[in-house]
């Protein structure tokens, strides 16, 4: 087993040359100088020297080749080596007693002579070592800087010689692109592996035709993502349709998605100046209408915004930094309206940045790496101790909606946790009013539908937010558990925009409505908002009309002053 | 029987033909045997009596091959001409050549027995 073992590695196979000589006394010279390191093949001619090559070149570390041979010629056996693609990684040494053949042997491939007579045993076997050695590390160095599927350059080799171009081009203006195909999972799951394998050697050839023809290098940085250094030119659209290679169901092409840094500042390291395309191409990611981005420097700000939010946001927790808006929901069923609930909103009151982040910045970054999470956990904490101290303070019971982001839904501890956070408040569950989004429902559906009945038996209200906003269908209405339906912002700003349509709006709102599901209308401003959405039957209204989002300070002095209209 | 001592009083470059044989005696002795067997079968003699001078050509390369990788140089004198002309096919004597090939194939094979 153990010899087995060792058989099978590498570096215990013993090197084998090809030795190409008719001469009897001529092969045992050889034999004996090479034998104790190689294993040694003879052919007697060119055409038998041919057929071991086709079978064995793989496997064959060397061909030492006499020129004077029965049959084919020595120097035709040679043209023939250098021809074939495959057998390009073979080294060949002549060897002769004619020194006019050494120039058209060297300019025919060969790596070296041996001349004839020989030298010593000694120094023929140093020539091969070190030829083989050569050679070998040659091909490592290929195999290295290549990779393998597409024969382009690997993404370490392709930063090297980038490296290499700006110092022959240090004014040149220069483009650094990244491109990659939209959904190439899918391609290989609908194709197989093969397929893609060639749809990525495709892409590869097309990418090298245009670099050979415009300047620059390509490689293939890892799975379908490719990489352009090249003079800048302004036609990424042409090179992106060049790209675009025939799927292979013989009607459609691969989809691609291209990022662009134009006119690199050579200031930058390699490296970075693609992470800024890479930063163009992550611009695009949902746009399939216009899959070319172009980098400019906001992308960058707002990266390292988002870097610093998320290494502040501990700290933000820690201190408090995080506070509480709350922003009243109107019921406007009756004559009046009276002030039903309000919605907990988050701000954050950074100590260098103060409010100036917008929710709308840092939630959708916190969806993003799952700190939304924690975010949510303390803003329902707040919000309870926060209805807790009205009910203490003011006798008043307000119940607030508190956002549940999709991942909080997959927390097998998250009933336990919200009952945990409304005892702890001396609440009771209907007062800490639990916002599910839309999406959220869409997405594995089966599973957050049973994690939502789980609540509603435990007595808490659900309200589906921003319905409107995503792919749902109204039929989801007859079997998602909620108790109210907040309609998207932007479906009412659309609703009462330029060209007022509000069909829509009011077809929802009945059909919510033949459900008995109560609707809630949020983002509603002006006071016609207010009197149609009413005459439509929406239950609550929500919106800049009666209030924006205030601190709880403020809202206290809001109960004071409305208290004549609460239920 | 052939021995080494044998050859280097006969005039072979001995440690140069050792060299090219990693300095193996009975290896180089085997050999020297193979290139004499070959030449004493003279089929350099034939193609000359042919008039084929082109096959006698190959024959003198092969020879000149053998004898200069054995440093047999007393031998490889008339083998290294006799070929160039061959080579060039300069009109000459080639016989005498050839002659003087064969004397000198006698004496190393006398040293064999």
């Amino acid at each position: 087993m153990t010899d087995n073992k060792s058989k099978f590695r590498i570096s215990e196979e013993r090197r084998r040359i090809l030795l190409v000589e008719d001469d009897i006394i001529n092969q045992e010279m050889i034999r004996e100088s090479v034998s104790g390191t190689y294993d040694l093949i003879v052919a007697e001619t060119g055409e038998e020297a041919l057929t071991i090559i086709s079978e064995r070149y793989e496997t064959l570390s060397i061909v030492l080749l006499d020129l004077n041979l029965p049959g084919i010629k020595g120097i035709e056996v040679l043209k023939i080596i250098r021809s074939v693609p495959a057998y390009s990684r073979l080294p060949v040494i002549v060897m002769t007693s004619d020194s006019e053949a050494e120039v058209e042997c060297l300019s025919l491939g060969a790596i070296d002579f041996i001349p004839k007579p020989y030298p010593a045993s000694k120094v023929i076997l140093a020539r091969i070592l070190r030829t083989v050695e050569l050679f070998e590390n040659r091909d490592i160095l290929r195999f290295t800087e290549r990779d393998h599927l597409t024969g382009l350059y690997n993404k370490e080799f392709f930063y090297r010689y980038a490296e290499q171009l700006d110092l022959y081009h240090k004014d040149a203006p220069t483009d650094a692109i990244v491109f990659d195909i939209i959904r190439f999972r899918t391609i290989n799951d609908r194709f197989g592996k093969t397929h893609g394998d060639e749809i990525l050697k495709n892409i590869a050839r097309k990418a090298l035709d245009i670099v050979n023809e415009a300047g620059g290098i390509v490689c293939r940085s890892y799975a379908d993502k490719f990489m352009i250094y090249c003079p800048h030119r302004a036609d990424y659209g042409v090179i992106l349709n060049a790209l675009s290679v025939p799927l292979g169901d013989g009607e459609n092409h691969v989809r691609l998605r291209m990022g662009v840094y134009s006119d690199v500042d050579k200031t930058l390291d390699i490296e970075r100046r693609f992470d800024r395309a890479k930063m163009a191409s992550d611009s695009v990611r949902d746009n399939l209408a216009s899959p070319i981005g172009i980098y400019d420097n906001s992308m960058r700000e707002a990266e390292m915004l988002a870097d610093r939010l998320i290494n502040d946001f501990s700290a933000a927790i820690r201190d408090k930094q995080f506070v509480v808006f709350y922003q009243p929901k109107f019921n406007v069923r009756g004559d009046e309206p009276v002030l039903s609930s309000a919605e907990a909103l988050v701000r954050w009151k950074h100590p260098k940045l103060g409010m100036v982040i917008s929710p709308g910045t840092f939630i959708p970054l916190f969806e993003k790496n799952g700190l939304i999470q924690e975010l949510d956990r303390y803003v329902w904490s707040e919000t309870a101790a926060q209805i807790s101290d009205w009910k203490k303070r003011l006798n008043v019971s307000i119940p607030v909606s508190v956002n549940v982001s999709r991942i909080d839904l997959y927390d097998p501890n998250l009933t336990d946790r919200l009952l945990g956070i409304v005892k702890a408040n001396g609440l009771s569950v209907e007062e800490l009013l639990l916002e599910i989004t839309e999406s959220a429902y869409t997405e594995n559906s089966e599973h957050i539908v049973e994690k939502v009945e789980k609540l509603r038996k435990l007595g808490f209200k659900i309200e589906m937010d921003d319905f409107g906003s995503g792919y749902s269908s109204l039929s989801m209405l007859s079997y998602m558990p909620i108790d109210a339906l907040k309609l998207d912002m932007q479906f009412i700003r659309s609703a009462f925009g330029e060209r007022i349509d509000t069909r829509l709006l009011e077809a929802m709102i009945r059909l919510a409505d033949s459900f008995g599901v109560p609707t809630i209308a949020e983002g509603v401003e002006t006071a016609e908002q207010v009197s149609v959405l009413k005459r439509m039957g929406c239950d609550i209204i929500q919106g800049y009309y009666f209030s924006r989002p205030l601190p709880a300070d403020e809202f206290d002095k809001f109960i004071k002053f409305k208290q004549p209209v609460f239920v | 029987m052939l021995t080494v001592e044998k050859l280097k009083e006969y005039g072979a470059d001995v440690e140069k033909g050792l060299s090219r044989c990693a300095n193996n005696e009975s290896l180089y002795l085997r050999l020297v045997k193979i290139c004499i067997q070959e030449i004493s079968a003279d089929a350099l003699g034939a193609a000359l009596k042919e008039g084929d001078l082109d096959r006698a050509f190959e024959v003198a390369h092969k020879w000149k091959g053998g004898v200069n990788n054995l440093a047999l140089d007393p031998i490889a004198a008339p083998v290294c001409e006799l070929t160039e002309l061959l080579r060039s096919k300069t009109p000459g004597d080639y016989e005498i050549l050839h002659g003087d090939i064969l004397k000198e194939t006698a004496v190393i094979a006398s040293l064999m027995n």
